[in-house]
């Protein structure tokens, strides 16, 4: 057989790619389920991490049942608001916002040309009353997003949990491996009001002559991993500040009552 | 078994080693070896895309056109690792560390090991060897992976698989054997140890 004439090399090229396609695409269709299972235990452990209920290794030493179920026994309220902190709509059924509906909310929140809508922001809140809500912005290689959860007061955090899709391992990999980063959240004040609501920076808050922090809202960033730092310090404004106005309304109603 | 087979099997992994001999797959062998996990999921992907594609190819060798032999080898190699990243994803055990290699994953495509030994064995060999030539290959090409791994995980995290081994003791991690060319570095040393055993690979 001529394998070389054109016809025969057209043809047996089409076969190919075509059969190659439709291989690819049912196996795609049938993994899909399984894949969005381990997406979702994936978001619903970064949560429960940073509400503070366990670390995230032993949460994935769990597996997804479990984690499911530990999260349906221990949510209390998710729903959506808006900028302005209004509540929108509740959010039903395990419906915790993936990173890619993140990322729609996060070009909300922006504005721009990628905008597609009315900014819709997830607020979680757990039964040991801590307040989970989600950051979302650009690392150095690509996306990073997390958690960060508030203490009844709203405004002390309880807990931080950061992911990334592609930061380096060692250094920007950091935000999401080294326990010791995440912990520095725990105790600092978010800054509603302020446009700085939370800052990383080098070497942290400065300390008075006790070697206590002189500033509630800073956090040490990642030595080699300026980048990262920065982006994740974005990420945490630009989320913080949108859901300012619902944890100013939440706190100064308090006031109100003193 | 005969010896030519045996042949196949064994020279890839020392002798003809695709790392440190042929110089192929160095890009991987720097960005997957910081954690031994990494290094192992990536060492069985390779071994299974490489010895898979192999039989694939060598199964289609007399019906391939010549003039588009390399577009078929990338689509069936392309197909393979598409396989095993949606397989990676799907299990509840590999999906974090899937997430982990995240694209390194999809760039096994890119390995010039993969798509080298399929032009330069599968093509002129039956399946059977062609298959053992691809995982013997894949093998070779993780030996490697392991030894540098070994000791990127071990000083650089102090730790190996993640358990602790050197933390305890007081040991501060080492930032530069993170960083990829400290990879180039360990790499360097391996093939001076293998060129001082096998000294016909010594220039005259």
């Amino acid at each position: 057989m001529n394998t070389n004439n054109n016809v025969y090399t057209v043809i047996y090229t089409t076969v190919i790619v075509v059969l190659v396609a439709a291989l690819l695409a049912f196996v795609s269709q049938s993994l899909k389920a399984k894949q969005e299972a381990n997406e979702k235990a994936d978001t619903i452990s970064q949560m429960l991490t940073a509400a503070g209920y366990a670390t995230k290794a032993d949460l994935e030493k769990l597996g997804n049942t479990a984690v499911l179920a530990k999260y349906d026994e221990e949510i209390d309220e998710a729903f959506v608001i808006d900028l302005n902190g209004k509540k929108l709509r509740e959010l039903e059924g395990n419906d915790v916002y993936s990173p890619k509906q993140l990322k729609r909310q996060n070009y909300n929140i922006k504005g721009g040309p990628n905008k597609t809508g009315e900014p819709e922001i997830p607020v979680f809140i757990f039964k040991n009353g801590r307040t989970v809500v989600p950051i979302y912005g650009a690392g150095l290689w690509g996306p990073i997003w997390g958690y960060i959860s508030f203490n009844p007061d709203h405004a002390t955090m309880g807990g931080a949990y950061f992911d990334h899709e592609s930061e380096t391992a060692g250094l920007g990999a950091k935000i999401k491996d080294d326990p010791s980063f995440q912990a520095e959240f725990v105790g600092e004040k978010a800054h509603f009001a302020d446009a700085n609501v939370i800052e990383i920076v080098k070497g942290g808050a400065p300390k008075d002559a006790q070697g206590k922090s002189v500033v509630d809202n800073k956090i040490d960033a990642i030595t080699g991993a300026t980048m990262t730092s920065n982006g994740l310090d974005a990420a945490i404004d630009t989320w913080l500040a949108a859901y300012a106005k619902y944890f100013l309304g939440l706190t100064k109603c308090e006031c109100e009552e003193d | 078994m005969d010896a030519k087979l045996k042949e196949t099997i064994l020279n890839p992994i020392f002798k003809g080693n695709p790392i440190t001999v042929l110089v192929l797959g160095i890009c991987s062998s720097l960005a997957v070896t910081v954690t031994l996990k990494g290094a192992l999921v990536m060492t069985l992907s390779v071994i299974v895309v490489c010895g898979i594609s192999s039989l694939i190819l060598s199964l289609l060798r007399n019906t391939i056109p010549g003039r588009v032999r390399i577009i078929v080898q990338l689509v069936v190699v392309a197909m393979m690792v598409i396989l095993v990243d949606q397989v990676l994803k799907s299990f509840e055990a590999t999906y974090a560390i899937d997430k982990q290699l995240s694209v390194y994953i999809g760039l096994i495509i890119t390995n010039c090991i993969v798509m080298g030994r399929i032009e330069a064995f599968a093509l002129g060999n039956k399946p059977w060897p062609s298959f053992l030539d691809g995982v013997a290959n894949g093998a070779g090409y993780g030996l490697i992976l392991l030894i540098v791994a070994f000791f990127r995980e071990l000083l650089g995290s102090g730790t190996l698989f993640g358990f602790d081994v050197l933390n305890r003791f007081g040991y501060v991690p080492n930032n530069l054997v993170i960083l990829p060319p400290f990879a180039l570095i360990l790499l360097g040393c391996i093939v001076w140890v293998q060129r001082g055993i096998q000294k016909d690979l010594q220039e005259k």
